[in-house]
């Protein structure tokens, strides 16, 4: 049949009626939400726009990026340090750390970023110095705990045990045998830690931390239940006078999905290159050296 | 310093939970002396080695390695266990190798063999570099160095590793079967260096399934069953003559 030689023709993929069924429906159903978000006037893209760039929010959105580092660079090392005592052979410190997650993973942000706001009525005064002793100062937790402390302490704490569970997820990815290496050339637990686990450690932990820091970004808008100034609470203080609610909302969200995809391109970019990790080419420029004088490895 | 690359065991006990797995084992190991131990798996050879270097601590018993107690110190009563630093300074003395190599996957083969004298004796970086440099062409991967472990083939993973516990001038080297994780032909590239390692006089205790490599270059042979030396001796005489009937039976087995 035809002119065309058998062997050559190409050889065509099956499409089942459910194929065109799924095209015509995801088509019809997002002319129909595309139409409705540009024609109800209600969403009044004009005060969006108008609202978009305006100086309060721009503030309220610094804080917000400035809340999402501090709180993550503070929670990354806490969680370190607890999930170093997580993996300790002693079991009390073992147990302390465990006992810290539970209760921080277990409790919702919100309810804990409240607590820490109103820890004042616990400890009215927070007593720095010799413990046991009347060496030192007291400070009034009142005038120490403002919104954003409250904010940053709650955010962080939260984040630490988090990370905590990352970073040992990451550790206990670290094959028996490698820590064995570096036992058998006497190495000692700080410098394996540094040079052998975490090194290793790190392509699991890396990506799981990108999407931390992207769940850290939008979970700041908790705060603003503390009357923190950040993103959300920028947006609900110019709908409290101007009773425009929705359009700044949209304000907000849109700000916090730019810079959701903003971040989740260097989290991909990372997540391909420790991926890599282990098969890495060599690196050629080097190897020409090391074929034909004795190279000067550095050692990281 | 007459005990150097010396290791002495005197009713070494072991056990796993319910588990005993070394049942009085009684070692002497001269300077320079290249011992093979032999036996089926669960024998308690691998937990041996372990033990000399470490990485497992006996129950009971006396284990003198160089001429010291190891990762213990002796009083009237009790052996009390040496604190981190002093045992990881007697690690260092003991070199050993792995089955599955262990390399470290996140240094190049050159960073590897500079880890030790580097990271643990901190040793100049130059002077240990030097070291590697040549260590690597000793094992015959000069030019390797650049290349990470998952670039290189098991066999030359191994005698990166060689290498690397080399670095650390040992006075003995344990060997957990070396060749067992290779392919058959990669076997030899190993063996080769070994044999040159054992003609340099390096105290060398060896698990392992290789006759041929027990017959050709080990003093002394041990056939371990079940947690107990079954038998020891000249290993040539041993492999041809086996006086007790479980080595023989074994014997008959892999050769």
């Amino acid at each position: 049949m035809g002119s065309i030689d058998a062997a050559l023709k190409p050889r065509l993929r099956l499409r089942t009626r459910s194929e065109y069924a799924g095209w015509v429906f995801s088509i019809l159903v997002g002319i129909g939400i595309l139409t409705s978000v540009l024609t109800n006037p209600n969403f009044k893209w004009g005060v969006v726009a108008q609202y978009f760039t305006h100086e309060s929010i721009l503030r309220g959105l610094m804080l917000t990026i400035f809340l999402t580092v501090a709180s993550m660079a503070l929670g990354t090392l806490l969680g370190l340090g607890l999930a170093i005592m997580r993996s300790s052979k002693v079991k009390p410190v073992s147990i302390a750390a465990n006992i810290y997650i539970t209760l921080f993973r277990g409790t919702p942000v919100l309810v804990q970023l409240i607590f820490w706001f109103n820890i004042s009525a616990l400890y009215p005064d927070l007593f720095i110095g010799i413990p046991f002793t009347d060496i030192g100062t007291a400070i009034d937790m009142n005038a120490l705990m403002a919104p954003i402390t409250a904010a940053l302490v709650g955010l962080t704490l939260n984040e630490a045990a988090y990370m905590a569970e990352i970073i040992r997820g990451g550790f206990s990815s670290v094959g028996k045998g490698q820590i064995e290496a570096a036992d058998s050339l006497g190495m000692s637990a700080g410098t394996r830690m540094r040079k052998v686990i975490i090194p290793q450690a790190m392509p699991s932990i890396i990506p799981a931390t990108g999407n931390q820091v992207i769940g850290m970004f939008k979970g700041t808008s908790l705060v603003s239940v503390l009357g923190v100034a950040e993103l959300l609470q920028s947006a609900q203080l110019i709908y409290a006078r101007t009773y425009e609610t929705i359009p700044l909302l949209l304000v907000a969200s849109l700000w916090y999905l730019v810079m959701t995809l903003l971040l989740s391109y260097p989290q991909s970019k990372l997540e391909q290159k420790y991926s890599r990790a282990t098969s890495r080419l060599p690196r050629k420029a080097k190897k020409v050296v090391a074929l034909t004088e004795p190279e000067e490895g550095n050692l990281r | 310093m007459s005990n150097d690359g010396t290791i002495l065991a005197r009713k070494i006990r072991k056990s796993f939970g319910p588990k005993t797995v070394l049942k009085d084992i009684d070692l002497e190991i001269a300077s320079g002396e290249i011992c093979c131990i032999i036996g089926p798996s669960g024998s308690g050879k691998s937990t041996v080695l372990r033990c000399i270097n470490g990485l497992e601590t006996v129950d009971t018993g006396v284990l003198k390695v160089n001429g010291e107690d190891f990762g213990y110190y002796e009083t009237d009563t009790a052996y009390h266990a040496l604190p981190p630093k002093k045992l990881a300074e007697q690690r260092t003395r003991v070199g050993m190798v792995f089955q599955s190599f262990n390399l470290f996957p996140n240094m190049t083969a050159h960073e590897n063999i500079m880890s030790g004298p580097v990271l643990v004796k901190g040793q100049d970086k130059k002077q240990a570099a030097k070291r590697a440099h040549e260590l690597l062409a000793s094992v015959g991967l000069a030019g390797f160095g650049d290349y990470y472990p998952a670039q290189l083939s098991g066999g030359q993973q191994q005698r990166v590793a060689i290498a690397r516990s080399l670095a650390m001038d040992p006075e003995i080297m344990l060997f957990d079967e070396p060749t067992s994780a290779l392919d058959p032909e990669k076997v030899g590239e190993v063996l080769a260096v070994m044999k040159e390692l054992a003609k340099k006089g390096m105290t060398m205790v060896v698990v392992t399934h290789e006759m041929g490599f027990a017959r050709e270059v080990a003093d002394s042979l041990i056939f371990m069953d079940d947690g107990y030396v079954v038998e020891r001796g000249d290993a040539r005489e041993i492999l041809t003559n086996p006086k007790e009937p479980r080595t023989r039976a074994f014997l008959e087995q892999v050769l």
